[in-house]
C-alpha cells in the first residue's frame, strides 16, 4: 500500500448538543469568502465527501453580489429528501490556504445549523488536496500536494 | 527588526534565546523552533510574528511578501479558535441570539443582526469574521441534508 504524507492537521470539534450528554464531533473547515463589498469573512462548512458540489445556505446571494438566490444555472441534485433544485454559481474561495475558484450550490434547504453554513464539497475543490479521515482519532489530515 | 517580550511570568533564560533566535535564525527555522517548544507561533498579515502563552510580537519578522507565503503553509489559529470558541459556548449564545445572525471575533461576539445584509455592513472593518446563523428552532444533530 503506498504511504501517503500530509502537512495539516485539521481537528474535529466537539459539542455536547444536551448539558453532560455524549460528545459530538464535526469535520469543520473554516473557509474564507470575498464579499462584493471586497471584506473577507470566515464560514463553517462541513467537510463532505458526499457533496459533488460545495454548497451554501441560500442567505449568502447578498455576498456574490445577486439579487436573489435563484438567479443562477437551475440544478437538480439528490438528496436524502428526494430531488431538488439548487443554483449554481462560481465563486473564490480560500480553503486549507489556498485561493480556488470553484462552482458553489445555494440550496434553501440546507438544515439549519449553527456551527456549519453549508458543506465543502468535491468539484474543483477536492482537486486540489488530499486527505485522510480519521474518525477515531477526530482528525482531518489534509495535503496541498496530493 | 523590533521586538518586544512580556510576560506575566520570569522567563529567564528562555527569554534571551527567544531574542538571540528573533535576530539571529532564519524566520522559518525559527517557527519551526517555536512550533518544538510549544509557544504555537503565528505570522500575521503585516509580517509580525505572535506566539502564544506569553504575548511575543516581533516587527518586520518577515517582509509581507514572505509572510502571504508562511501563512499559506500554517495553521492561522485566531481563526479556528472563533469556531472552537462558538462550538464550546453554543448553549449560551442560543439563549442570546436564537433567530440571529452572528459574527465572532477574537472569542466574542462582536454584531448580530436578524438579516445577514444589515449584520454584514455593520461589520466590514474586521477581518475574516466568522459568520453563522442561531436558529431559534431545536437542532437536529444527525443529518441527511435535506429536509
Amino acid at each position: 500500500m503506498p504511504n501517503k504524507n500530509f502537512e495539516q492537521v485539521v481537528r474535529f470539534y466537539e459539542l455536547q448538543s444536551v448539558p453532560a450528554g455524549p460528545s459530538i464531533w464535526l469535520p469543520l473547515v473554516d473557509v474564507t469568502l470575498i464579499t462584493q463589498a471586497g471584506s473577507r469573512i470566515n464560514l463553517p462548512l462541513l467537510f463532505d465527501t458526499g457533496a459533488s458540489v460545495t454548497t451554501l445556505r441560500a442567505e449568502f446571494y447578498s455576498i456574490l453580489g445577486l439579487q436573489s438566490w435563484d438567479q443562477g444555472q437551475k440544478v437538480q441534485t439528490s438528496t436524502a429528501g428526494g430531488v431538488k433544485d439548487v443554483y449554481q454559481y462560481v465563486t473564490t474561495l480560500e480553503v486549507f490556504g489556498k485561493t480556488i475558484t470553484c462552482p458553489i450550490q445555494l440550496n434553501d434547504q440546507l438544515p439549519s445549523n449553527p456551527l456549519f453554513m453549508g458543506l465543502l464539497g468535491r468539484d474543483t475543490v477536492f482537486n486540489e488536496f488530499g486527505f485522510g479521515f480519521w474518525e477515531n482519532t477526530h482528525e482531518l489530515y489534509v495535503t496541498e500536494n496530493p | 527588526m523590533k521586538y518586544s517580550i512580556r510576560s506575566h511570568q520570569d522567563i529567564g533564560e528562555v527569554r534571551a534565546n527567544l531574542k538571540a533566535m528573533l535576530t539571529s535564525a532564519n524566520p522559518e527555522e525559527t517557527l519551526e523552533m517555536l512550533d518544538k517548544i510549544g509557544l504555537e507561533p503565528f505570522v500575521t498579515e503585516e509580517g509580525g510574528l505572535l506566539v502564544r502563552i506569553w504575548t511575543i510580537a516581533a516587527e518586520d519578522f518577515v517582509p509581507r511578501e514572505q509572510a502571504a507565503i508562511i501563512r499559506t503553509k500554517r495553521a492561522t489559529p485566531e481563526q479556528s479558535d472563533d469556531l472552537d470558541w462558538l462550538s464550546k459556548n453554543l448553549a449560551v449564545i442560543r439563549e442570546q441570539y436564537a433567530g440571529k445572525w452572528i459574527a465572532v471575533y477574537e472569542g466574542a461576539v462582536i454584531d448580530h443582526a436578524p438579516a445577514l445584509p444589515e449584520l454584514l455592513d455593520r461589520i466590514s472593518k474586521f477581518d475574516r469574521p466568522l459568520i453563522t446563523f442561531i436558529p431559534a428552532e431545536p437542532i437536529t444533530w444527525t443529518f441527511t441534508y435535506a429536509q
